[in-house]
Parts: structure tokens; C-alpha cells; sequence
């Protein structure tokens, strides 16, 4: 030990003790030693027992203290392995990890084989991906330690996460050598993984001689069974594909990847083929639903229409609710459609008239009564689809009357009144559906979903409350759970609301759930070598380089982008200064009212500070007894999310950036993602990032209506910014390809004469056309307004042009926004949107708004 | 939408805790589901929408300790209302339960189901052939008991030992024992 201050024996027996002490948690008694060493004052400044002792405090939750400690331990004693150790263990438990390992490799510089920290230190690496870095150490590990399993598994795993396939193949296949051979399941596991490697290597017949070779030792047959079907394809090996295929259908005939596969296999030449295919499952298999279903993917015509016969009236004869659910994808073909439609309308009229589902059944037993009711049902969201609203409240109605206890036909009703556009009345449904079965969770998720859609938060919370833990607030126990869909939603409600906080602290919870499934790998890393799941490990890895891609986090960064652009472009006044409103010109009774008002908010201000103080105190206590009861728990404590911090950022643009680069790096095939980075690039001036953006948006849709108003917007902004020296250059070279004409008045006349009949470019047009030159306000609102004769006329595309309007993109123009609502109240009657906004009180005009635009997309 | 039954992998489990959520009132943390799909990756399975929406899963483990007697566990089995009366839930299970005898062994399979749940329960003693072995008092957070049930599983053990015959015989590997063949019972 190269410690630059040994201890004499008694001191170093006490410090021993203070080590077990740590590793058996006896944190206190580790304490009482530090301090018997320490009180001796020959020794009060020894390195290694102030780091000792800081460690232990740390695990006492006392983290102020224990970094004085090991700063101090570390400064006094520099030369120190065991003071280098723990300095990085303590930036490890605060998650600091690039800092940790630096740590770790200084003492590793004192103590260069010290196997504790060299497994702490690749455990750091593998954590940050530094396969390099962990390839290193894992090979010094091997060296050290020849004998153990786990140094063979690290080493050789580290060569095919860096891709050397070569290296990693040798380094397993010495290693099973050496093995004494059992077959049990890790072994299994192992070869699973050697196989997978090779596959990756790309040497589809040495993986097919390896599974040759070890299928017997393998005891997962659905992975052997799965990998041989792959291979042989792979290589063409077309006939024992088919076998293979074939054996794992009777092993599962729902599996719709085996029936593709099983197609390619046998060559098919024409749909017909694979249709004869699925026919021989579905005799095979009658009760399997696979095969049925999936014919009517491949017929066509006369076949198509007997096939959807035996299909519907078989779903409906038994009551299957989700019989239109899984026909929907068959609505992309239009005779599909007619001939689904016509076959209903056929069985509706039978049904009602002698109970068969077509007038040549007569002689057969009736049909029970719910067929009509199943059949009404049917129709109802055949028409909810094709955006027929008031055919479609026809039928759920019949169906209603039929049958009025049914759920599904409530939750139907809601969604059809959700598509139309009003979302009070789709949430009304969705609770009278919630009220006839308290105790399904599912219905009770979809009505709170629906009441976030109008903005009933509260509500929503309450009623997600039925199914939460007791004694602890809906929210709170929504968050620990990770409920994402919750959450988004939630956030999306505040913003709406002009709730930002909220907003924000919504979208920052979901984004910690990310941060913590990226930690949640962390202990898998050993696990995984021990247990052998080795290929589950790699998909691990996989998944969560690529975590942030998920719709959950592209969705609430989107909202939260969306809301700092706005805090950027509107902040919020400082509430100390909103005091100073101008006294002077209110009336007495008016200042009298203001100063109540300002008192009453003060108090509640100051409440809510102490409210927050209170559970910020708590959550430490709590933390600190929980880490009492269980010292491994090495949680830092995140700063507490404020809603009124959150809105009154110092740096909106900069905190939108950070919700942005995730997407950028896995969501780049999203032209949103692109069209955002310009609105945050635009603000802060940055020109080479706006280009970037364009660029890229570009390259995914030339034509995408709202990236033609980020072009015209760069194209100002360069105007008004004359560039220089290389940055005019590769602006000029980089944008020759997207731009037709330089000049922004006459890219923006091109783009409206090219795109004429569709209302989303219209109005990107339009707006941009006031935007350039104002005096052409009535011009642009033409274009805007226009409803008949276009492409893209839908409620969507609409309410953003009212949105527009409102938001005075056009300038002022109150007759204009009233003949407009006039004219798309008439052609969307049922949505709320359009109506003369006193007539909706539930939310202002602005949230109703975009309430509808939001519940539209989705 | 023809739905697709298959093994669940590490990229499946957002979305499965996102079924979970909306479904069951007994929910978990993302790295309990890592922890089935890395300790057991053949044991859970999914089912998927033609846009791989996952529509049901269930998730399943072996029970540790008790080597000489090995059995499976089903911690949670879910299907969306919206997507019931296919027979989800059951094609599901025999999956599973397949995999629990294929890969470990296992002589049974035993999952709690409140008390209160009787379309779960009626599935399991009808369609999945499981039986009441015990009642555990006050088993779930809000103080509910539960039943414990069991499976047993030597039907699947018949159709793994006749396929390795079969195998050894003529190179097909299917019988028609257990529960993997439901469907021809039609």
C-alpha cells in the first residue's frame, strides 16, 4: 500500500474495521472508529480514514460532509489508491460517472491490479459506452483472473460490442473448451449467444453449422427453431425453410412473422398461393385467428367478398367487440370498403326484418338477437371512420336502444364525438361508460385520457385515483409508477390551459423516467454474466442506446419545446414586479380591489413556497431513512420540479435545446423534429443550425407546407443579416438544391401557384404573404379562408387556419374571422371549435382551440 | 388487424409497462420488467396490433429456490378490453407456460388472482385449466385477498418428450398433447 502515511498496527486494526464496517453497513460503528483514529492527534489528518469516514457519512445521506471529508482524505494523501477509490465511489453515487472514472484510474495508477477497482472501473465504462476503454480493462481483468467465468464472458463480450466477431468467437469458443460440459439452461444460453455472434459476423453457414453442431444442447427450441428458419433463408436454402416454418407453426399458429415467412419459403408466385396457404392453416388450426384474418389481406374481388361474409358474420353471430378493429387496415382499399359496407347493410336490413343475416337464410335457425345489436355496433365505427358523424351517431344510437348496458357502445359514442371534435361531450360518454364498471381499470384510463383531452385535470386525477395506491395523491403515485400516457397527456392539458409550470414539470417527469430506466442497466451488467442471459444483455444495450426514441419522450419534448418557445417569445412577468402596476389611474375602489388581489396572491404565493419547502424536507427525511434502512440505495436527490421555476427560466431556449437533441439523434427521420430545431435556432440566431435544420427537413419532404414558412423566414433573416466570408459560401452552396429563388416573395408566390388546390400549403403561404408584405392582407386571407374545392379541408387543417387568424397572422381582421367560423360551423357541425365561443363555457377560446386540434391529430 | 403472438423482447417492455398501466391496478417499475426479460427471456410473451401496439402480454417468471421442485410464475397477464374475446389470454399463456416446461422444466405454474375478479378467474379454471390451491389473506396493497392457483404442467412434458422421439424418428417435431393445439379443439 503505497499510502504516503502508514498507520502504526493499532491504528491500521482500527481501520481495517472501519472497511468491514462499510461493507457490512455498520456505518455508525465505521464512524465510531474513524473518529478513534482521528481523535489521536498524530493521525487527525490521515488521508485514507477522512475518506474512509466521508465515505461512510455519505451512505448516512450526509453528502455535504462526506465530500469535505474525502476532498480532504484525497488532498492530504494523494498517492493514495484507497483515497482515489473512494473519491470516485462518491461521484459514482451521485451519478457523476465520466468524473468517477477519472477517479478510478487514478488509483489504479497506485495500485494497478487491484481487481475491486478495476471491475467498479468497466462497469463505469460499459455504463457510458467507452468500449474501448472497457475492452482494456476487461482484458486486464482476464489476465488477473483466468480462473473465473465471468473474465472470459466480459472479455470476449467486449470484443463483439466493438465488433471484432473474430476475437470474440476465439475468445468463446476456448472458453466452452475449457468448460466441463453440463446442459443446463446457462449453457444453453452461451451457445445461443455464440451463435448470435456469428450471425452477426455475417457467416450465415458457420452460424448454421454451429446450430448443427449444438442444437441438441440448446434447450430453447423456439430461438433454434427461429434462428435455423432465418438462416436457411438466408442462404436460400428454400425447402428446409418450409420444414422449419411448419414446425413453428404447429408450435404457434398465431405468429403472423412464420406465416410471411413461410410464404417466402415457398416461393409464392401470385397472392393466390399464399391465400391457399392460409386456407390449409385455417383447416389445420380452426380456432387459431391468424389465418382467417390474414386471407383477407391477400383476396381480392368475388373471394374477398365471400371470405369478409364468413369473417363478419362469424364475429357477429359470437359478439365480438373488436370485430372492427381488426378489419380496419382493410379500409386503405376502397372496394374493400364498399363491399364490407354493402354486406352490413344487407345483414342490418335481414336482421331487423326475420332475424337472418341475408334474406336466402330464411330456412335456417334465427340469428340471436345481439346480432343486430353487434351489426349496429359495426356500423357505427365503419362510419365514425370514414368521417361520417351523424351517420355514425345514428347506428351507436340504434345500438344504444337496443341494448343499453352495453360499455363498448358508450365508449364508441365518446370516441365518435372525440373525432368529430367536440371533446366535452366525447368525455360525457367515456364517464357514463366509466360509472357502469368501477372496477376495469381500462375504461376507467380511457375516460381520465378523455378528460385531459377537455382539459379536466383535476378530474382526470380523481378518477386515475380509483386504481392508485391509498394515502398518497393520484399524480404522485402515477409519476413513481413511470404512468408515461399520464403524464403527456397531463402536460399537453397545462399547456392548453396556459398552465406552463405545470407543463413543464410534466415533460421533465417523463423525461427522468428515461434517465432512470438509463440507470436501471446498471446493475444488469454484473447480473447478466452471472446468469448467462447474454443475448437479452446485448438487446439491453441495444435498447437503451436508443431509449429517447420512443413516442412517449418525443411527444412530451415536443410539448416541452413548444412551451419554452413560448415563454421565450411571451415571458412571464416577474412576480415582484407585477406589484407595480400603474397606481396612479384606478379608481379607489379598483386600487382597493387590485391591493386584495395582490395580498391574496402574496399569501397564496408564500403558502405555496412553504408548502414546497415542507415536502422538499420530507422527501430528504424520507430519503434518509429509506437509505437507513437500505445503504445500497445510492440515490441522489433530484432538485425538486417547480412549477413556478420551470416557467420563468433564464434560458428557455437553451433548456428546449436539451429536450431537442434527443431527437435529433433518434428521431431524425421526423420532419418535426427538424421543423422545431428551426424555431429554436431562428430565435437564437443561429444561422448555420437554422440551415442545418432546413436541410434536413428537406431531404425527409421538399413540400412539407409548414417547412415552406421556416424557408421563407431564413431567407429573411439572411436578408436582414448579410453574411460574410465562409459562412456566405456554405450558406450559398448548401441551399442551391432547396432553393428555386432566392428572393422571398417570389419563392413564396411559386410555392402558392404550385400547391393551389391544398388548404395546409394555402395557409403556410398565406401567413407568409402577410408576413412579407402586410398590404396584402386581403389577398392572403382569400387563400386562407377558402374551403371549397381543396385538398386537406378537414377539422384539423381548419382550426389551424382559425388559429391563425386569431393569433393575427393575417393582421387584424375580426369580419374575416367571423365569416370564417360562420362557414366551418356549417361544415363541421358537431365540432365545438367554430361556435360562437359564449355558447362554450368549459374552456376559453383559445384552449377549445386547440383542444380540438390537438384531439383531431391524435 | 390480425394480431401477432410472440415472444417478448427488451424492446417490447415500454410498451408492455404502458398495457399494464392501462389495464391492472397492480403496476411496476420499469426494472422489474427488466428484470423478467433478463433473468427469463423466454418466458413472456406479447401480442401486437398490425402496428405493433401491443395489445396483451403476459409476464412471466420461474420462482427461484427450489431447484428439486421447479415451477413457473405468472406475475401478470393483461388484455385490453378493446381486444377481448379473441382468446388472447389463453394463447398467451399456453405460450408461456410451453416455454416454462421447454427451458426449465417446470412441473406447474401458479399466478394470485383477487378474489373479487371473477372474469379472471372463470378464464383460469375454464379456458386454462388452473386450480385454487390456497387463499392468501390481505395478498395485494389494498387489503384484498387473493387466490393462489395452480397449473400443472406434465401435459406440455408429454408433448416435449414425445417431440424429441418424434424428432429422433422422422425430423417433424409436432404432436398434438397439451395445450398448444387448443385450436384444433375447436
Amino acid at each position: 500500500m503505497p499510502s504516503s502515511n502508514p498507520l502504526p498496527p493499532k491504528e491500521n486494526a482500527l481501520f481495517k474495521r472501519i472497511l468491514r464496517c462499510y461493507e457490512h453497513k455498520q456505518y455508525k460503528n465505521g464512524l465510531k472508529f474513524a473518529k478513534q483514529i482521528l481523535s489521536n492527534p498524530k493521525y487527525s489528518e490521515h488521508g485514507e480514514t477522512l475518506a474512509m469516514k466521508g465515505l461512510t457519512l455519505n451512505c448516512l445521506g450526509r453528502k455535504e460532509e462526506a465530500y469535505d471529508h474525502v476532498r480532504r482524505g484525497l488532498r492530504n494523501d494523494l498517492r493514495s489508491h484507497v483515497c482515489w477509490h473512494v473519491y470516485g465511489l462518491l461521484q459514482r453515487s451521485d451519478k457523476k460517472y465520466d468524473e468517477a472514472i477519472k477517479c478510478y484510474r487514478n488509483a489504479l495508477k497506485w495500485d494497478k491490479d487491484n481487481i475491486q477497482i478495476l471491475r467498479d472501473l468497466s462497469l463505469l465504462q460499459i455504463q457510458m459506452r467507452d468500449l474501448d476503454g472497457y475492452k482494456d480493462t476487461r482484458y486486464q481483468l482476464f489476465m488477473l483472473r483466468p480462473t473465473q467465468r465471468a473474465s472470459w464472458i466480459g472479455f470476449a463480450m467486449s470484443y463483439h460490442l466493438l465488433k471484432d466477431y473474430e476475437m470474440a468467437l476465439r475468445i468463446l469458443d476456448t472458453f466452452r473448451n475449457s468448460q466441463m460440459s453440463c446442459y443446463d439452461y446457462e449453457h444453453s444460453e452461451l451457445l445461443l449467444y455464440q451463435n448470435l455472434v456469428i450471425q452477426e459476423s455475417g457467416e450465415s453457414e458457420q452460424a448454421l453449422k454451429h446450430l448443427d453442431k449444438y442444437c441438441d444442447q440448446i434447450c430453447d427450441k423456439i430461438t433454434v427453431k427461429e434462428t435455423y428458419g432465418k438462416l436457411r433463408l438466408e442462404l436460400e436454402q428454400f425447402s428446409e425453410a418450409e420444414q422449419v416454418f411448419k414446425e413453428l407453426l404447429n408450435l404457434n399458429p398465431e405468429n403472423t412473422t412464420y406465416y410471411a415467412r413461410l410464404a417466402e419459403a415457398e416461393r409464392h408466385s401470385s397472392p393466390e398461393k399464399t391465400l391457399e396457404m392460409l386456407q390449409r392453416y385455417q383447416d389445420l388450426f380452426p380456432r387459431a385467428l391468424a389465418p382467417r384474418r390474414l386471407q383477407l389481406n391477400y383476396a381480392t374481388g368475388e373471394t374477398f367478398k365471400v371470405l369478409v361474409d364468413q369473417y363478419l358474420r362469424k364475429g357477429l353471430h359470437k359478439g365480438v367487440p373488436p370485430l372492427f378493429v381488426n378489419l380496419r387496415s382493410l379500409y386503405k382499399d376502397q372496394h374493400k370498403v364498399d363491399t364490407i359496407k354493402s354486406l352490413l347493410l344487407e345483414y342490418v336490413e335481414a336482421l331487423k326484418n326475420h332475424g337472418h343475416f341475408s334474406d336466402s337464410d330464411k330456412d335456417l335457425p334465427r340469428e340471436p338477437a345481439s346480432a343486430l345489436l353487434w351489426t349496429y355496433y359495426y356500423l357505427a365505427q365503419h362510419y365514425d371512420h370514414l368521417g361520417l358523424t351523424e351517420k355514425a351517431l345514428k347506428e351507436i344510437d340504434a345500438a344504444i336502444d337496443h341494448t343499453p348496458t352495453l360499455i363498448e357502445l358508450f365508449v364508441t359514442k365518446g370516441r365518435i364525438y372525440k373525432h368529430a371534435g367536440n371533446v366535452m361531450e366525447a368525455y360525457k360518454w367515456l364517464d357514463e361508460a366509466q360509472g357502469l364498471d368501477t372496477a376495469d381499470r381500462y375504461i376507467n384510463s380511457k375516460c381520465a385520457k378523455y378528460m385531459l383531452r377537455a382539459n379536466l385535470i383535476k378530474e382526470a386525477e380523481e378518477t386515475c385515483g380509483k386504481f392508485t395506491r391509498e394515502g398518497v395523491p393520484a399524480m404522485e403515485n402515477l409519476n413513481e409508477m413511470q404512468c408515461m400516457w399520464f403524464q403527456t397527456e397531463a402536460a399537453r392539458a397545462y399547456q392548453r390551459l396556459g398552465k406552463y409550470g405545470e407543463a413543464l414539470k410534466k415533460c421533465h417527469e417523463v423525461d427522468r423516467h428515461f434517465s432512470e430506466i438509463m440507470e436501471d442497466q446498471f446493475d444488469f451488467h454484473t447480473y447478466c454474466m452471472r446468469k448467462m442471459t447474454l443475448r437479452s444483455y446485448v438487446g439491453l444495450l441495444r435498447l437503451e442506446d436508443v431509449l429517447r426514441s420512443h413516442p412517449f419522450y418525443f411527444k412530451a419534448a415536443k410539448c416541452a419545446i413548444e412551451v419554452y418557445l413560448r415563454l421565450n417569445d411571451y415571458p412571464l412577468p416577474d412576480p415582484t414586479q407585477t406589484q407595480e402596476i400603474d397606481t396612479e389611474n384606478l379608481a379607489p375602489s379598483e386600487l382597493k380591489k387590485l391591493r386584495n388581489k395582490q395580498r391574496k396572491q402574496r399569501r397564496k404565493a408564500e403558502l405555496e413556497r412553504q408548502q414546497a419547502a415542507h415536502a422538499q424536507e420530507k422527501r430528504e427525511q424520507h430519503n434518509k431513512s429509506r437509505q437507513q434502512a437500505d445503504p445500497d440505495l445510492e440515490q441522489p436527490t433530484l432538485d425538486e420540479l417547480i412549477p413556478e421555476k420551470l416557467e420563468r427560466s433564464e434560458d428557455p431556449l437553451e433548456q428546449a435545446v436539451k429536450f431537442l437533441q434527443p431527437l435529433q439523434e433518434l428521431a431524425s427521420d421526423r420532419i418535426e423534429t427538424h421543423l422545431m430545431a428551426f424555431e429554436i435556432y431562428f430565435r437564437k440566431g443561429r444561422t448555420l443550425l437554422m440551415l442545418q435544420s432546413i436541410k434536413r427537413a428537406h431531404n425527409l419532404d421538399a413540400n412539407n407546407p409548414d417547412l415552406h414558412s421556416c424557408l421563407v423566414r431564413f431567407l429573411q433573416h439572411v436578408a436582414v443579416n448579410p453574411l460574410k466570408g465562409p459562412v456566405a459560401d456554405v450558406v450559398k452552396r448548401q441551399t442551391t438544391d432547396i432553393f428555386s429563388n432566392y428572393d422571398a416573395a417570389q419563392l413564396n408566390s411559386d410555392f402558392l401557384n404550385k400547391n393551389s388546390k391544398s388548404l395546409p400549403h394555402l395557409l403556410q403561404g398565406a401567413r407568409m404573404l402577410h408576413l412579407l408584405d402586410p398590404s396584402a392582407q386581403a389577398k392572403a386571407l382569400s387563400l386562407a379562408s377558402h374551403v371549397d374545392g381543396l385538398d386537406g379541408v378537414n377539422l384539423e387543417t381548419c382550426t389551424r387556419v382559425l388559429e391563425a387568424l386569431r393569433n393575427e397572422d393575417f393582421g387584424i381582421c375580426e369580419q374575416a374571422i367571423a365569416d370564417y367560423t360562420t362557414q366551418c360551423e356549417k361544415r363541421f357541425p358537431y365540432a365545438t371549435a367554430f361556435r360562437p365561443p359564449e355558447s362554450y363555457t368549459a374552456t376559453t377560446n383559445h384552449q377549445a382551440l386547440t383542444t380540438i386540434s390537438d384531439a383531431v391529430r391524435e | 388487424m390480425s394480431i401477432n403472438i410472440r415472444c417478448a423482447t427488451t424492446e417490447d417492455l415500454l410498451n408492455m409497462q404502458h398495457c399494464n398501466l392501462q389495464c391492472l391496478p397492480e403496476n411496476y417499475q420499469m426494472k422489474y420488467y427488466l428484470y423478467h426479460a433478463l433473468s427469463w427471456p423466454q418466458l413472456s410473451y406479447v401480442a401486437e396490433d398490425e402496428k405493433r401496439r401491443i395489445v396483451g402480454y403476459v409476464l412471466a417468471k420461474m420462482e427461484e429456490d427450489c431447484e428439486d421442485n421447479p415451477h413457473g410464475h405468472i406475475t401478470s397477464l393483461a388484455v385490453k378490453r378493446s381486444h377481448r374475446r379473441l382468446g388472447i389470454a389463453q394463447k398467451l399463456m399456453n405460450q408461456a407456460s410451453r416455454a416454462m416446461v421447454e427451458c426449465f422444466g417446470a412441473k406447474y405454474v401458479s399466478l394470485h388472482v383477487r378474489r373479487s375478479n371473477r372474469a379472471a378467474l372463470n378464464l383460469y379454471t375454464s379456458s386454462l385449466q388452473f386450480e385454487v390451491s390456497e387463499v392468501e389473506p390481505k395478498y395485494y396493497a389494498d387489503g384484498e385477498d387473493a387466490y393462489a392457483m395452480k397449473r400443472d404442467l406434465s401435459s406440455f412434458h408429454q408433448e416435449k418428450n414425445h417431440a424429441k422421439d418424434k424428432i429422433a424418428k422422422d425430423g417433424t417435431a409436432h404432436t398434438h398433447s397439451g395445450g398448444c393445439c387448443d385450436y384444433e379443439h375447436s
